[in-house]
C-alpha cells in the first residue's frame, strides 16, 4: 500500500496498482507523472485528481457526463496510441476509460469545468493523459455552479 | 488577413516566417520558422495550461467544506452519471 498525503483528506493510502501514470504530466504541469483518483460518496459527483508528489496538487473535476450530459468524445488518433487505446475508435465511456473534466472555481462561488481538455483515465493499463481537442465544439469554460441562491435557479456571475 | 497557396510565405517581423506547406481536408500544414527563444504553441495548449493552473488552486479551508456542496446543490448537475 502507498500512503498518500492529500490536498484536502490528510494522508489516505491506496494499491499501488490504482496509481494513474502521465507519462507527459499534464500542460502547466509537466512534471507531475503520478496522480491518484479520489472518489468519495460524501463529495460525489465531485472527484479529485492528487499528484503523488506535490501534495498541494489536487484538481477538482467532474465526470464529463455530469458536466454535460451529450458529451461526444474526440481523443485524438495521437492521444489514443499514447493510452493504449485502439486507434481506430473512441474508447467507451466507464468502461475502458473514465473521462474527467477539470473544475476551476472562481470568485467564491461560480465553477467552470474545462471541456475543451479532458482527462482521460485509461481503467485498464492506468494511463491517463489530457487530451486536448482539435475542434471547437466545447468550452475549455463551461458554466456549471453560479453563485446565488439555489432555489432562484443559476444565475450567472462571472 | 491575407491569402496564400501551398509553397507561399509570410514575414512576422525580421525573425518569423511561416510557410504553408500543404492544405488538406484534414487541415493546413505549417511550416514556422523562428529563433531557438520563440515560442510556438498550439493556442489550445496555451489556454489548457492557464485553465489548468487556474484549476489547481482549487479551495481552501471553509471554502472546502462548503463546496462540493453547492455544486452537488446546482439544478444542472445529474450525480447519477458517471
Amino acid at each position: 500500500m502507498l500512503s498518500v498525503q492529500t490536498k484536502y483528506f490528510g494522508i489516505l493510502s491506496c494499491r499501488e496498482e490504482e496509481v494513474f501514470e502521465f507519462l507527459g504530466g499534464m500542460p502547466a504541469f509537466e512534471d507531475e507523472k503520478h496522480f491518484v483518483l479520489i472518489e468519495l460518496p460524501e463529495n460525489a459527483p465531485l472527484v479529485f485528481l492528487q499528484s503523488l508528489t506535490h501534495p498541494t496538487l489536487c484538481f477538482l473535476a467532474f465526470p464529463i457526463l455530469v458536466a454535460d450530459r451529450a458529451y461526444q468524445l474526440a481523443v485524438s488518433v495521437e492521444d489514443l496510441t499514447a493510452l493504449n487505446l485502439d486507434r481506430g475508435r473512441q474508447p467507451e465511456l466507464g468502461r475502458e476509460v473514465l473521462v474527467l473534466a477539470l473544475v476551476s472555481l472562481h470568485d467564491r462561488f461560480s465553477a467552470t469545468a474545462n471541456l475543451m481538455a479532458p482527462v482521460v483515465l485509461n481503467l485498464k493499463t492506468h494511463r491517463g493523459l489530457q487530451a486536448i481537442r482539435q475542434d471547437r465544439v466545447y468550452s475549455h469554460q463551461h458554466l456549471i455552479a453560479s453563485r446565488g441562491p439555489v432555489a432562484g435557479g443559476p444565475e450567472v456571475s462571472c | 488577413m491575407l491569402r496564400r497557396r501551398p509553397g507561399e510565405s509570410l514575414l512576422i517581423g525580421d525573425d518569423v516566417e511561416v510557410e504553408i506547406l500543404a492544405i488538406t481536408a484534414q487541415g493546413a500544414k505549417i511550416g514556422i520558422r523562428a529563433p531557438r527563444e520563440t515560442v510556438v504553441l498550439r493556442k489550445e495548449l496555451k489556454i489548457t495550461q492557464q485553465q489548468n493552473e487556474e484549476a489547481a488552486h482549487g479551495l481552501t479551508g471553509a471554502d472546502f467544506q462548503q463546496a462540493p456542496e453547492k455544486l452537488r446543490g446546482n439544478s444542472k448537475i445529474d450525480p447519477s452519471l458517471r
